[in-house]
């Protein structure tokens, strides 16, 4: 009898776990009405509030939370989601756990990934707005017409980063103003002896940019939205072209012998040694490179320039230390210091946020420091001519990185790539409900 | 069980057994029970309800080729670990059997591994086996040339350079075991094959091996059941490349999870538990058989 019972209320009790865990943590949330923004300095005393940040973004907020704890009492603390940052983040906010704020990407396809309408708060009609420059206002940091993300430094710009150099070296003066003139350059280095690109296919993450800039044309003339309505395919020859381009260049040893082989770090190292001409990258490599060598030296040696087939025009991507988005957490005080939490950043401690973290300003009021390197503000001016990266139209962030990656080690062909890329889109855009997949 | 006092049974009623039955359910029976239930759904990040979609989860992943690829590296790893692994540990057993002073340092020393982090483990070896690394200078130094292989570049021969790195953390803890099944054989049963002339190597092959049933069987089902759910060690030497030669499951797994492609995670994740149990009874089978000559 006794034995019954346990069977029974162990079969009873693992029957509703299995029912009411069958739904998921994170529902909730509901209205979106963007809510009132109170004053900077509004006293909040007693109130915590909680940053997400990557490792590359945990020093990111000091000068302005010292500031705001100073102005509000408040207290604000910064949590460290070890990397892979975005799966971290990913699954724990899955799981129900959330911070009142964090470094995110603002792109519509990671924006989507956090499942933005029901975890996030509308920043629609933020104070900080007016302030901002126009060319970058609305750049990026919508989903659905809803601003989720508030960006707090200038999105990283795809592009060629040179040695000056190398360039003086083979007498080249001026620089290649459009694609065709970029590969002439590339080939008449080469036959100069020098090795003119450098990737690093054993890191594998940039191998992407390679494809991402031959696309800026089409990605300025509506490319993704046709691939996100499954109009258009990576199959297609709008995109399979350009990995066939990028392998034909790798067949002609235009890279570095090592491509197989090379990491992040020996790809920073060969840029600086003059080892290679150029490298097509984002604005994290050149924090890589200032890890490296001073301010002066940076100066000296590397230049930037954007490239597309048309011209130079750059492709942007935002990445996580670019922006922070705001949580629905239920509670209304915190949601609420939360906002002015980034009323704050982008208002009166603005100033001191640039000075300390020495970038360029968002803010025409606010001036960008002098002692910002001549490469960086080249990446930024690039930027209001700049076309969004698949990232920041496409619906969804497929694996192309990896494909490619796998293209250079020789398990992939070009075709195989675009397919296996197109197969991980739909997967993706299905599991979002895309209406397309 | 009539023989038993009455009272005792008494004093331990079955509903004792409860907190530690709750404990089980909650922390083994649901978890494993969602697994499948949630293969079966469309749980993601994306979006707040859970639907169930029937075998869609299955159907796109054998149809695409990947899974299939990523169960085909995952056998091929946890053959070579099984391999490897034993082979270390049975001669190192042997080298190291008799309890000199000497002989018990060195199987501290090798024992070492065992319990280290498998994530350190991984980056230690992905340093030394970098071109540039330790490794390729000592083989310089040796040859009189500059070396530079590329040790975990290579897209056939890096799964079995990573098998090698996985069984040398764990050939610590199959010395330990077939260390403890040398030491039951009965030291009469030796001298007896000794008396009639049994060379060293008739004594292992015929008496020793035989007699090491048991240990083998525990050896190679542990290394090769373990070893499928490998993880940690290929992801800190490889992270599944060069090409996706080394992309065990469950770093597909764990990749699909990250991008919030829950419920096809989980889909994975089943399929490698009925690969785990598929593989794991002819093969626990199989050894016992071994065992029969007892």
């Amino acid at each position: 009898m006794k034995k019954t019972l346990i069977g029974f209320a162990a079969v009873a009790a693992a029957a509703a776990l299995v029912l009411t865990g069958c739904s998921d943590p994170t529902t909730g949330g509901g209205g979106s009405a963007p809510a009132d923004w109170p004053a900077q300095d509004a006293k909040l005393d007693g109130v915590e509030l909680t940053i997400w940040a990557a490792q590359n973004s945990n020093k990111v907020p000091e000068s302005v939370i010292k500031g705001f704890e100073k102005l509000t009492g408040a207290k604000v603390d910064v949590e460290t989601i070890p990397d892979p940052y975005e799966q971290g983040v990913q699954t724990k906010v899955a799981t129900g756990d959330k911070p009142d704020l964090a470094f995110w990407q603002p792109t519509g396809s990671q924006l989507t990934a956090l499942n933005a309408a029901t975890n996030l708060q509308s920043l629609d009609g933020a104070p900080w707005l007016d302030a901002t420059s126009e060319d970058l206002r609305d750049i990026t940091g919508f989903l659905d017409d809803t601003r989720y993300a508030a960006l707090i430094t200038t999105p990283a710009v795809e592009g060629v980063y040179y040695n000056k150099k190398v360039f003086a070296d083979a007498g080249v003066t001026d620089l290649p103003t459009d694609w065709d003139s970029f590969i002439e350059l590339g080939r008449e280095l080469k036959a100069g002896g020098v090795t003119p690109f450098y990737e690093m296919a054993a890191d594998r993450w940039s191998t992407q940019w390679w494809i991402h800039v031959q696309l800026a044309d089409a990605a300025a003339d509506g490319l993704w939205d046709r691939v996100n309505a499954n109009e258009e395919k990576f199959t297609d020859p709008t995109i399979l072209s350009t990995i066939e381009t990028y392998k034909g260049l790798i067949d002609e040893g235009l890279f570095n012998e090592d491509i197989k082989t090379a990491t992040f770090e020996d790809q920073g190292d060969a840029l600086l040694a003059g080892d290679a001409a150029m490298v097509v990258q984002v604005n994290s490599f050149f924090g890589q490179l200032q890890a490296k060598a001073s301010a002066e030296e940076l100066d000296e040696k590397i230049g930037f320039f954007p490239i597309a087939p048309s011209g130079n025009i750059g492709t942007f991507i935002p990445d996580q230390s670019n922006a922070l988005v705001a949580f629905k957490t239920g509670d209304a005080t915190k949601e609420a210091a939360a906002r002015q939490l980034l009323s704050y950043w982008l208002g009166d401690g603005y100033p001191d946020f640039v000075e300390a973290q020495n970038t360029v300003s968002l803010q025409d009021g606010v001036e960008t420091p002098d002692t910002v390197p001549s490469a960086l503000l080249a990446v930024s001016d690039s930027l209001g001519s700049a076309v969004g990266s698949m990232q920041v139209h496409a619906i969804a962030n497929p694996d192309l990185y990896i494909f490619l990656a796998d293209m250079i080690q020789g398990t992939k062909t070009p075709l195989e790539v675009a397919e296996a890329t197109q197969e991980h889109f739909a997967e993706l855009a299905k599991a979002q409900g895309a209406e397309a997949f | 069980m009539s023989s038993r006092p009455r009272g005792r049974r008494q004093d331990h009623p079955l509903w004792f057994l409860l907190p530690a039955l709750a404990v089980l359910v909650i922390f083994f029976f649901v978890p494993t029970i969602f697994n499948f239930v949630y293969a079966f759904t469309d749980w993601s990040s994306f979006k707040s309800g859970i639907g169930f979609v029937g075998f869609d989860n299955f159907v796109s992943l054998f149809t695409s080729g990947t899974l299939v690829n990523a169960l085909r590296v995952t056998l091929v790893y946890a053959v070579l670990v099984a391999v490897f692994q034993n082979v270390f540990g049975i001669a190192l057993a042997l080298l190291l059997e008799k309890d000199t002073r000497l002989n018990r340092a060195a199987r501290v020393a090798f024992f070492v591994p065992v319990i280290m982090s498998a994530l350190a483990v991984g980056y230690i070896f992905q340093a030394l086996l970098k071109p540039e690394g330790a490794l390729n200078e000592i083989l310089g130094f040796v040859t009189g040339t500059e070396v530079s292989i590329a040790w975990l570049g290579d897209t056939t021969w890096t799964i079995v350079v990573v098998a090698i790195v996985h069984s040398w953390k764990w050939m610590g803890l199959s010395m330990l075991i077939y260390l403890a099944g040398l030491k039951t054989i009965s030291a009469d049963v030796l001298e007896a094959g000794r008396l009639d002339g049994a060379s060293w190597w008739q004594t292992f092959r015929h008496i020793r091996m035989p007699l090491l049933a048991p240990a083998i069987t525990f050896n190679v089902a542990t290394a090769l059941l373990g070893s499928m759910n490998g993880f940690d060690i290929v992801q800190a030497t490889t992270e599944g490349g060069p090409g996706g030669a080394t992309e065990l499951l469950n770093i597909f797994i764990f990749r699909t999870f990250g991008q919030g492609l829950f419920a096809q995670a989980t889909t994975m994740s089943l399929v490698l538990f009925l690969m785990v149990t598929i593989l794991a009874f002819p093969v626990i089978r199989f050894l016992r058989k071994r065992e029969d000559v007892l």
